[in-house]
């Protein structure tokens, strides 16, 4: 028990040092830089303007909400984990994340931002695959680890292109400085979205994110909900004024935003899984940040994405805690708990609350933000105008969903009837302690938002409908079994990566071998085999004999003599 | 008398000892063949004594030099042969070689 909580020790001691960096610049658009930034030798820069987004404000938010779950996640872990064999390497990688996370938002040098992204892709692989015993996680490590590894050479490739156009690896430079070659926005632009499209999990990128489930489920609260997905987001919103130009970047992000949140929305509506729902629902909720970005309102998305942050890490803790209880994220196993379970009952609420869009939760307020953003876009300004009511349209669509499938989630885990023969009990102080923490933040971080009046009188309207419409249907006495066969089978959108590449590469492989045993093989075998005649050749001289030898010899002399006295 | 009669007579020595040291599987005869073709070559160097006029007479100095040493050669082959022989109770070199 001692060993585990030196863990927390050390979580805390750097979440207290994070603070005391970041929380005097939350809200401050002065910039929060550990790495980098204008002091670094480089040439002097021009006079900041405060029309411009040039440092990021919602940076030390980040960091905070970064190291704040963090903390409370090695808190819940040393109860939720607490028979683990392997306790050590999971709770120091844990740090390790969260070095990365602060190194990927507190640099402003590009080259820092990629070190840190890949560690956290790293501690991503390690902690789905931490219990590799079973060939799940080991199956969920190794396609997270492929999908981001193709994303990240995006990123890369991004990071090059910054440079050859602004001759500055440094993200406040290149947004101050003059851009050499204003046409290279575009691919700035779809660069960075490749990027964002693998590590966010957003459409066609998305399959990882739900078969990263394996791993424990507070690291699926930290990493896989709270943070690293959300980084993708980040990393957009900070590039944003980058690609801002770039109406086909827009276009194209809002095309993969609206594409991925509807998609989300639904499958996690079909899900028989706590777990693997809330995983499809945090896709849909990190393409509701893109939305918000091709929207041109960075600011929304980095709002949405930190309350997302808190209320996602609330909600897979708190699964967490009922699947300590019944030993299952099966929602079959579930139903019933809520006597039984007060306290993870009442901050699970919040958290699907906040998720389906209910005043007065943080969720509320910053998705009223995003729509709000994608609404002002309609009038052409940036994205086109309709692409812009599209993805309204979808967005409200996905709204309905989301309250739909947050309520069918939330009665089939805590209503109804209990299965036969199961004794659940709520979870040890440890683990309820980060869920209680969580709830009220979520209630909390709603102090101070921005508020639009119209389109949330219009949200609220769809959340009520969408939420009431389940209530309804599950008074009658349904289950909310609603699977087609299409939609329960996720519409196999996971054949490209689980068929189609895979025999393409055997495909390949198998050529490349044959090519390699017909054509490149003839060469070493035909050597080999002239080293053979040959050698057979000269074992006749050999005999052993040394009157032959003799014989061979006069014969030589001979020649030599007849040889001189002709040519001479 | 021409120096070509007894270089003819010399070339048909060493071809005879070169036959015989090549052909024959006794060892014994091969050694004759070996003094043969170092008898034509001491008859070749008596020849040419002759026909330079040599005032030292070198060639046929040298034949007598040649001579010793030939004789304690076949000396030391036939001993060679001998112990063989006390050996392997063979002189055929093919089957000695085996």
């Amino acid at each position: 028990m001692i060993g585990r909580w030196t863990y927390v020790v050390l979580t805390a001691v750097l979440a207290v040092a994070a603070a005391i960096w970041a929380i005097p610049h939350v809200g401050d658009d002065g910039g929060f830089v550990v790495f980098g930034g204008p002091s670094d030798g480089g040439p002097p820069l021009p006079s900041l303007s405060p029309d411009l987004l040039l440092y990021f404000p919602g940076a030390a938010q980040i960091v905070l909400l970064a190291v704040g779950v963090g903390l409370l996640v090695q808190i819940y872990s040393t109860a939720y984990l607490a028979h683990h064999p392997r306790y050590r390497s999971y709770a120091l990688i844990i740090v390790l994340f969260l070095l990365a996370m602060i190194a990927v938002v507190g640099t402003t040098n590009l080259w820092v931002l990629l070190v840190g992204w890949e560690v956290m892709g790293l501690c991503s692989y390690l902690l789905i695959g931490h219990e590799w015993e079973t060939g799940a996680a080991r199956a969920g490590a190794a396609k997270a680890f492929l999908v981001t590894r193709v994303a990240d050479l995006g990123l890369v490739l991004a990071i090059i292109v910054i440079g050859e156009t602004y001759g500055t690896y440094d993200i406040i430079r290149a947004q101050l400085g003059e851009s050499q070659n204003p046409q290279n926005a575009t691919a700035i632009g779809l660069l960075v979205l490749i990027a964002v499209v693998g590590k966010s999990a957003q459409f066609p990128l998305h399959t990882w994110l739900p078969d990263a489930m394996p791993g424990p489920t507070p690291i699926t609260a930290l990493i896989h909900a709270a943070t690293m997905v959300a980084a993708g987001a980040y990393l957009a919103a900070r590039l944003f004024q980058l690609y801002a130009e770039s109406t086909v970047v827009l276009t194209a992000m809002a095309v993969v935003a609206a594409i991925t949140m509807l998609m989300g929305a639904v499958f996690a509506f079909v899900q028989t899984d706590l777990k693997r729902a809330l995983a499809w629902s945090t896709v849909s909720q990190l393409a509701f940040m893109f939305a918000a970005i091709s929207a041109g309102d960075p600011e929304a998305g980095t709002d949405h994405l930190i309350s997302h942050g808190v209320f996602k890490a609330l909600l897979f803790l708190g699964c967490g805690c009922v699947m300590h209880a019944v030993g299952s994220s099966a929602l079959s196993a579930m139903g019933g708990v809520r006597r039984s379970m007060p306290v993870t009952f009442w901050t699970m609420t919040i958290g699907f609350a906040a998720l389906a869009g209910v005043v007065p939760t943080a969720g509320f307020f910053t998705k009223d933000s995003v729509l709000h953003a994608v609404e002002q876009a309609t009038d052409g300004d940036g994205l086109p105008t309709v692409v812009a009511y599209g993805l309204l349209v979808v967005a409200l669509v996905t709204s309905l969903v989301t309250a739909a499938y947050a309520t069918r989630l939330w009665l089939r885990t805590f209503f109804g009837p209990s299965p036969a023969g199961r004794e659940a009990h709520e979870a040890p102080f440890a683990m309820t302690g980060p869920v209680v923490v969580l709830a009220v933040a979520t209630v909390a971080l709603s102090i101070g938002q921005p508020f639009h009046l119209g389109i949330a009188a219009v949200s609220t309207v769809i959340s009520v409908a969408g939420i009431a419409a389940v209530v309804i249907v599950w008074r009658r006495g349904s289950t909310l079994e609603w699977a087609p066969a299409p939609l329960a089978a996720e519409l196999r959108l996971d054949r490209p990566f689980s068929d189609w590449i895979p025999s393409l590469v055997r495909g390949v492989s198998r050529t490349v071998v044959d090519l390699d045993q017909d054509a490149v093989d003839i060469y070493p075998r035909s050597s080999a085999a002239g080293v053979t005649l040959g050698s057979r050749a000269l074992e006749l001289v050999q005999s052993r004999n040394v009157q032959r030898y003799a014989t061979i010899l006069a014969g030589g002399v001979v020649v030599l003599v007849v040889v001189g006295v002709v040519a001479s | 008398m021409s120096l070509l009669y007894p270089l003819v007579l010399s070339s048909a020595l060493f071809g005879i000892g070169l036959y015989g040291v090549l052909a024959r599987r006794n060892a014994v005869l091969m050694l004759l063949g070996v003094e043969l073709m170092l008898n034509a070559v001491n008859l070749n160097l008596v020849a040419f004594d002759a026909w330079f006029a040599d005032a030292l007479h070198t060639g046929q100095v040298l034949t007598l030099f040649t001579i010793t040493i030939a004789a304690a050669e076949i000396g030391l082959g036939l001993a060679i042969v001998l112990a063989l022989f006390r050996a392997v109770r063979t002189v055929d070199v093919d089957e000695v070689g085996r």
